[in-house]
């Protein structure tokens, strides 16, 4: 996968659904385009997984702010 | 000599002087019988017995003023010092006062004095109170009640300057407020007594060094005590050098319903040193609660949010995927089918096309079928190699030819050529 953002990332899934809404995909490209999009699924979802569990880390320290003394 | 000059001649040694003189006292006054004297205290010795010379008030410059020397033996003085403490009121120079006791004369010093059986506490409370509220009065007018006041506090007062007695019950009660919070308050003690003739000059120079430290407060702190253990923070030099102050100073003295001028002139006024803590922990923490905790909580929520909007657009996302190929395929098996429907009814219409021109091609040709020729008695000549004979050019004389006819061939030999 590339060292896109995630916005960068997201843009490129929602063009390809565009396209599929649109109907510009040939059959030739849908598989590449589909193939894509799961990739880049499959990699935001990661990320998200990644991010999901530093915050669960983190999330202890923050409530021990956070609770009452 | 008469009998006035014989009384004159009458020689008494000293003790009998002085007992002829308390005599005529007590035939005076009676012996023992209570009196009240008012004067001024001019001065005060305390030494197990209290010892006090009383003038009339007013007159303590002037030289030849009578005095009075008043006592009050240890045996009662305990009660009444007690007493008069557990209403605040200190026997102190300039105070004035009503005494109640009787006259008596002590040969060994040749003094006539006055034992004090009882003090007017309500005079003497009155004249306190009265003394008070003329400072107070004093104060307004200086504009020093609102002046401490006026001086904004820091937002998070960690650093604390603390006018206490160590080891006091109001001190513990103080500090134990800031260590339980769990705050890192910085306190800077300066020692000093909390009640007495001497407490005054002490908290006032207590509060001037902590002043000059730039402390973020200065607290001035004392447990619950009698009305005289109190009376240091009614000093009008206390009172001034915290109105003067450029710290702010709370106060937490005495309990409920005690409110000393101190109190009166202090930024803020706590009733007691366990709520003084209470107030300064509580301004730490507001500070806190705004300023980390609530970010805090605001970042955890965020966060929250935020990776479940994410979490729910990549749901989404997927499902769109999935669905747009679909549907997608969908559109292409459709299309196929489209294309093979259309495939077949264009290919039957070809077949038809097709068979129709071949039929109608057929119907043309066969006009020209030579067998029909043949029929009508038309022959078709060629030579032995299969060619056609459409000229005389064609042939030769003396070359073989085949005669086409209907029913067979007559084969023959080119005798001659006849143009016409």
């Amino acid at each position: 996968m590339t060292n896109k953002g995630w916005n960068e990332s997201a843009d490129e899934l929602n063009a390809i659904v565009a396209s599929f809404d649109e109907g510009e995909v040939s059959v030739d490209e849908l598989f590449a385009k589909l193939e894509r999009a799961t990739t880049i699924i499959e990699d935001l979802e990661q990320r998200l997984a990644a991010t999901a569990a530093k915050v669960e880390e983190l999330t202890p320290r923050l409530a021990k702010v956070t609770e009452d003394e | 000599m008469n009998e006035d000059e014989s009384l004159e001649r009458v020689v008494l040694n000293v003790g009998e002087f002085y007992e002829l003189v308390t005599g005529h006292l007590e035939a005076a006054f009676g012996r023992r019988r209570p009196q009240w004297v008012r004067g001024e205290i001019a001065k005060v010795y305390e030494k197990s017995h209290l010892y006090l010379d009383l003038v009339d008030a007013g007159s303590a410059s002037d030289t030849r003023r009578p005095v009075l020397n008043a006592h009050c033996w240890a045996t009662a003085w305990g009660a009444l010092k007690r007493r008069l403490a557990a209403d605040g009121v200190t026997l102190a120079a300039g105070a004035v006062v009503n005494l109640r006791g009787y006259v008596d004369v002590y040969a060994p010093q040749g003094k006539i004095g006055f034992t004090i059986t009882e003090v007017d506490v309500e005079g003497l409370l009155g004249d306190l109170a009265k003394r008070r509220q003329e400072l107070i009065a004093r104060l307004e007018r200086e504009g020093l009640l609102t002046r401490n006041k006026e001086l904004p506090v820091p937002v998070v007062p960690l650093r604390v300057g603390l006018v206490a007695s160590p080891g006091t019950e109001g001190y513990r009660d103080f500090t134990g407020q800031l260590v339980r919070s769990g705050y890192a308050f910085d306190v800077a003690v300066v020692t000093t007594l909390v009640q007495g003739d001497g407490a005054p000059e002490q908290i006032v120079r207590a509060l001037e060094r902590l002043d000059a430290a730039h402390c973020d407060v200065i607290c001035v702190v004392r447990g619950g005590g009698s009305k005289g253990d109190l009376a240091c923070f009614d000093d009008e030099g206390v009172a001034r050098a915290i109105a003067l102050a450029q710290t702010p100073i709370f106060t937490g003295i005495g309990h409920t319903g005690d409110e000393s001028v101190a109190d009166l002139v202090a930024h803020t006024r706590a009733i007691t040193p366990t709520k003084l803590g209470e107030e300064l922990v509580l301004l730490v923490a507001q500070w806190h609660l705004r300023n980390v905790r609530q970010p805090a909580q605001a970042l955890e929520r965020f966060s929250n949010d935020l990776l479940e909007e994410a979490s729910e657009y990549l749901r989404e996302r997927r499902r769109t995927v999935v669905f747009a190929v679909r549907d997608r395929l969908r559109a292409e098996v459709r299309h196929l089918g489209t294309l093979r429907q259309r495939l077949v009814r264009e290919g039957r219409q070809l077949v038809e096309t097709e068979t129709k021109w071949l039929a109608s091609t057929r119907q043309l040709l066969s006009a020209y079928d030579p067998s029909r020729r043949l029929a009508q008695g038309w022959s078709i000549v060629t030579t032995r190699q299969g060619l056609l004979v459409r000229s005389l050019a064609d042939v030769d004389e003396g070359s073989e030819i085949d005669v086409r006819v209907s029913d067979g061939v007559v084969a023959g030999v080119v005798t001659r050529k006849v143009a016409p």
